[in-house]
């Protein structure tokens, strides 16, 4: 148990000590009692935020915690949501055919991503040549999605329908019973939970810290007799599995997925989201994944035409004043505020 | 008759796509090369001097003045952005790829904004003339030509100029140039305002064969980061040169067989399989190529 402790409690992420674990339970049993407070609209975009915030996690792994950056992990998104659709589409019949889909859609996003990563891991390529291939890749994609308009691009029953998307995605279940409305919000909850805690776990033990060690400088690393390419590799797979699983869930909260969604556009804000949050804590990129979903939401749904620009300049400010992240060192602020105000209150 | 005008149209083609590949990537290389920064909002460069040139033409500009007008509007737009933002990124590579980045969404959510999603676009100069069966545009000979052009007077820039001098002494060793009086900050500015120049000139003279939208850069990252990363950045010139030429021999054969496209998917296939293979592109196996050279006392 001390064990599990330590791995939970670790160094990895911000956040430690009796205060902030209270904090974590209160806001938890907030998110938990929301649903019966508020209307069923609500929950559902509420569900939404959360729904992205895996595929902030995978950003913050690959690119706060590996120090591999790539700007096209909404690829592996569509390529989950799409491979979704096609699966669970054509066993519309079957009670499985969700959960099929489901594995399939992350295998998919893992197998793809699988052999992208070997190319430029194995290759040991510069830097900044991996972002730039991804945003490549996802372009690719977009244009690819964009032209299977028709009848002709269709798998089994299930078309693929160009530049409006695929239709009537089915929802995740099992057998009779479906994930709609507060249980797809209490599914999202969940996974969002086993993401955040399995990643925070992984990041403290063994294998995490040697992917630290080698953002920090790859060729000590590889010296002390790790294999970093392979790390690196598995590490890269790992956070397109989680974009993937964010695709999963997108497509089973709106029923549908059109080619943008792999565009230029959403390719940012994964981006976005872990530069303002700061990328070296999983915690920050939680919370300005889910503040940032809320932002361009609203901003968008009262028609205001500036929120990419506004998106945008977030990103110009915080890489210019606050290098390691706005939630990051707001955090830390706290920090330094809190035991003051501890010591003052025990006197 | 039939197999001369076919090879002339081949040739036609590979020279058009390699003096597209040169035109979308010769700014992004040089700002690589000179200060090893990627910059992302190269496609929205190249877009604001599309548009510059269409606002001009349709104000009643000759297109030939436009195209210079181009480079420098956008090449004062660099100096300042250079100034302002990109100044405080050096030596951080990622961190100046994620702002230039949310620079190059302002920059197209802004024009989409201020401009609307479209504009007239401006027709293309110069006729057609036709050979055998095949026609052959006047205006993409130009382009071919002013490509040429461009590849020697950057050589002459880069050799035979102080400016040259100094920036090839900065990218080496900034320290060492700046203790021996290089005003290396200036030397910065310059390199960036002349690779955004040089991207809103590219901008300028295939905007007569572009849609003129506030998004019409995205169509520029795709071949001119592929055309980047192939060539590397150890030798500006060579890398571009030489990758835009393989890239082109790529592309034309699989685009005249299998549509547009499957030219693009062949491209990302042909980028990650030569950086499998050279992980440092092109240029530095020639440049490696050529230091052998010199050394044995044959160049």
């Amino acid at each position: 148990m001390s064990g599990l402790a330590r791995l939970v409690g670790g160094p990895a992420d911000i956040g430690r000590g009796p205060v902030f674990w209270s904090l974590v339970a209160l806001t938890l049993l907030g998110f938990a009692l929301y649903p019966s407070a508020v209307s069923e609209f609500q929950v559902s975009n509420t569900a939404y935020y959360l729904l992205n915030i895996p595929l902030g996690l995978g950003m913050a792994l690959l690119w706060g915690y590996c120090g591999v950056l790539s700007f096209g992990h909404v690829a592996y998104f569509g390529i989950a949501g799409y491979s979704y659709g096609v699966i669970a589409g054509n066993l519309s019949d079957s009670p499985s055919g969700p959960v099929v889909g489901a594995l399939g859609g992350l295998l998919v996003s893992a197998v793809v991503a699988g052999v992208f990563g070997y190319f430029v891991f194995y290759a040991r390529v510069q830097k900044w040549i991996i972002p730039i291939l991804t945003l490549v890749l996802t372009l690719l994609l977009e244009t690819f999605l964009g032209q299977t308009a028709g009848y002709q691009w269709r798998i089994g029953s299930v078309l693929l329908g160009g530049y409006n998307g695929m239709t009537g995605i089915p929802s995740f279940g099992f057998g009779e019973f479906e994930f709609q409305g507060t249980s797809f919000y209490y599914l999202c909850l969940v996974l969002v939970l086993a993401c955040y805690f399995g990643l925070r776990m992984l990041l403290n033990s063994g294998f995490g810290q040697v992917v630290v060690a080698i953002r920090e400088d790859e060729l000590r690393t590889e010296t002390l007799g790790y294999d970093i390419r392979a790390r690196q590799w598995a590490v890269f797979v790992l956070s397109a599995v989680l974009a993937g699983l964010s695709g999963l869930l997108y497509v089973q909260w709106g029923n549908y997925i059109t080619p943008s969604q792999v565009g230029l556009l959403q390719a940012a804000l994964p981006v976005i989201w872990t530069a303002v949050g700061g990328s070296t804590s999983l915690l920050a990129v939680v919370i300005a994944t889910f503040a940032l979903n809320w932002l361009t939401y609203t901003l968008s749904s009262e028609g205001n035409q500036y929120a990419m620009v506004i998106i945008g300049a977030l990103l110009v400010v915080t890489m210019l004043f606050f290098p390691r992240g706005i939630v990051v060192m707001l955090a830390e602020h706290l920090d330094r505020l809190l035991p003051r105000a501890r010591r003052e209150a025990r006197r | 008759m039939e197999t001369q005008s076919l090879v002339l149209s081949l040739l036609y083609q590979l020279g058009t796509s390699a003096a597209f590949f040169f035109l979308a990537a010769v700014g992004l290389i040089i700002i690589l090369g000179m200060m090893n920064i990627i910059n992302l909002a190269h496609g929205e460069l190249m877009m604001m001097g599309a548009y510059t040139a269409t606002i001009a033409t349709h104000a009643g500009v000759p297109f030939a003045l436009t195209v210079p007008l181009a480079f420098l509007v956008v090449a004062a737009f660099g100096a300042v952005l250079e100034r302002l933002i990109v100044r405080r990124f050096y030596g951080r590579q990622l961190g100046a790829l994620v702002v230039t980045w949310g620079i190059s969404l302002v920059m197209g959510q802004g024009t989409l904004l201020f401009f609307g999603p479209f504009m007239p676009s401006i027709k293309i100069p110069g006729g057609s003339f036709s050979y055998g069966d095949f026609s052959f545009s006047e205006y993409w000979l130009v382009l071919i030509a002013i490509s040429v052009a461009l590849i020697a007077l950057l050589w002459w820039l880069y050799n035979r100029t102080t400016y040259g001098l100094q920036a090839r002494a900065a990218m080496q060793d900034a320290t060492m140039a700046k203790s021996l009086g290089v005003r290396t900050g200036r030397v910065y500015t310059l390199t960036f305002s002349l690779g955004a120049g040089l991207a809103g000139l590219s901008g300028a003279l295939i905007a007569p064969t572009a849609t003129i939208a506030p998004f019409m850069g995205q169509q520029f990252v795709a071949p001119a980061f592929i055309t980047v990363v192939v060539g590397g950045a150890a030798n500006v010139i060579a890398g571009a040169v030489g990758s835009a030429t393989l890239l082109a021999a790529v592309k034309t054969p699989v685009g005249m067989a299998f549509g547009a496209f499957y030219g693009t998917v062949a491209l990302l296939f042909a980028a990650l399989v030569i950086i499998r293979i050279m992980p440092d592109g092109i240029s530095a196996r020639l440049q490696r190529w050529f230091d052998r050279r010199s050394r044995s006392g044959l160049l």
